[in-house]
């Protein structure tokens, strides 16, 4: 019987050591990739990046940078892995390079997206045209789901 | 990339040579310090949640300074509510921080619905003046800390040598910038990425929409006296433009000479000003 080798994938919008793909299957090879793109385009000045290498040297993760879904797909294959756990995020970036990491690779890696711990567990359809209908519709679960 | 280094110093000086392009844009540091310990120790400073309700649109008010490691997922944001209201007798005594922390749940969950859709119009401005009469870049005497307005001048140098605003100080300078100067949201929301260690697409492209009223039912504005409180003179005392500056006067005067065209429905409901959905965002 042969294992599934996974990688982790982390991003910028989960750069916690308790990140559920981390902790998900704890010991297995992490990458961050800077986003060279992304950085042009957003014009991110170095106190940015500052701040996240800072908190991406307390994780167990290997720091690349370039164009994102190619040194991940690498990364994968070079651990001969072919599923890489990532966070979820409503990121359209961060969707459409998990898209092309698969599809690249013609469907040979999968992206799985972990889900992390929500603010507020709702089943209901939440109408977000202003911020008061929101609050109103989720303040009791807020303030009464703490310690879950 | 390399993950040793010596000390905080040496590390800046890895990161200058590595990203040359980022740091052309700015090459300050902010002295908020990035990783899970450095967050924790902030999250312990937490005070007292009606502390916090009294004196938050202060700018030297009791607030959180979280808002970067939340953005980044360091800490998320059901621990720190968890952690807030596990310090009050009462829950309820957390509720207005817990609210602050409520509206970046509600931004990501746009940006999760609309994605791209954060950088356009939600709706048309209120202020009677149509899209195409806003500048598409921002002015260079704002970027360059040069207005001759001395707050103004000093929140633009605040955030680039800090990469750190206080709420109100990001919706006055917003205000600033789509209301005095008539410049398009999203050029001012692309600089505060830029700059910004808390920067997230959402809660602040969302914000400036709110400010613009292209997300609200009224523009917001402000005046020299609201600023001149909520800072506790630190601009206005010594300014050589006090009685005479660009923000004296009424929410009324402002608006009149501000929208001149704008349905006069807009503000047929009383004026926003003080009290009126101030705090957005603030962790």
């Amino acid at each position: 019987m042969t294992v599934e080798r996974t990688i982790v994938w982390v991003h910028g919008d989960d750069l916690s050591p308790n990140s559920p793909p981390l902790m998900a299957d704890s010991g297995v090879p992490a990458v961050f990739v800077f986003d060279d793109e992304l950085l042009r385009e957003w014009k991110i000045s170095l106190k940015r990046i500052v701040f996240m290498y800072e908190c991406l040297l307390e994780l167990p993760v290997i720091i690349r940078r370039g164009e994102v879904a190619a040194e991940v797909a690498a990364f994968a294959v070079g651990h001969g892995a072919t599923r890489i756990l990532t966070s979820r995020s409503p990121s359209p970036r961060l969707a459409a390079i998990a898209e092309q990491i698969a599809e690249s690779s013609g469907g040979r890696l999968r992206v799985e997206v972990v889900e992390r711990t929500p603010f507020v567990k709702t089943a209901r359809k939440l109408d977000l045209k202003r911020f008061t209908y929101y609050w109103n519709a989720v303040k009791n679960d807020v303030l009464g789901s703490q310690g879950e | 990339m390399k993950r040793e280094f010596a000390d905080r110093d040496e590390l800046i000086a890895y990161l200058r040579e590595e990203f040359p392009e980022a740091a052309a844009v700015d090459d300050h540091v902010s002295g908020t310090r990035g990783g899970r310990k450095a967050a924790e120790e902030q999250l312990a400073k937490l005070g007292k949640g009606k502390d916090y309700e009294a004196s938050r649109n202060y700018v030297h008010g009791p607030v959180s300074r979280l808002s970067a490691y939340i953005r980044h997922g360091v800490l998320s944001l059901a621990e720190v509510r968890d952690y807030a209201v596990a310090k009050e007798r009462l829950p309820e005594d957390a509720e207005k921080f817990v609210n602050e922390l409520a509206w970046r749940d509600y931004w990501q969950r746009i940006y999760d619905d609309i994605g791209d859709g954060i950088w356009d119009d939600r709706e048309p401005y209120k202020t009677g003046w149509h899209t195409e009469r806003y500048a598409d870049e921002m002015p260079q005497d704002i970027v360059e800390a040069d207005t001759g307005l001395p707050c103004i001048d000093a929140f633009a140098r605040t955030l680039v040598e800090t990469g750190y605003l206080h709420n109100h100080v990001r919706m006055w300078f917003a205000a600033y910038v789509v209301h005095w100067r008539r410049v398009k949201w999203q050029a001012g929301a692309r600089w505060f990425l830029s700059h910004l260690i808390d920067g997230d697409p959402a809660s602040n492209n969302l914000s400036w929409q709110w400010v613009a009223s292209t997300f609200s039912a009224k523009p917001y504005v402000f005046n020299r006296e609201n600023l001149e409180k909520f800072t506790e003179g630190e601009y206005c005392k010594e300014c050589p433009l006090y009685g005479n500056c660009d923000f004296e006067g009424s929410y009324e005067r402002h608006q009149r000479r501000l929208f001149p065209d704008a349905d006069p429905a807009v503000f047929g409901d009383g004026r926003r000003g003080p009290g009126r959905g101030r705090g957005r965002g603030r962790r």
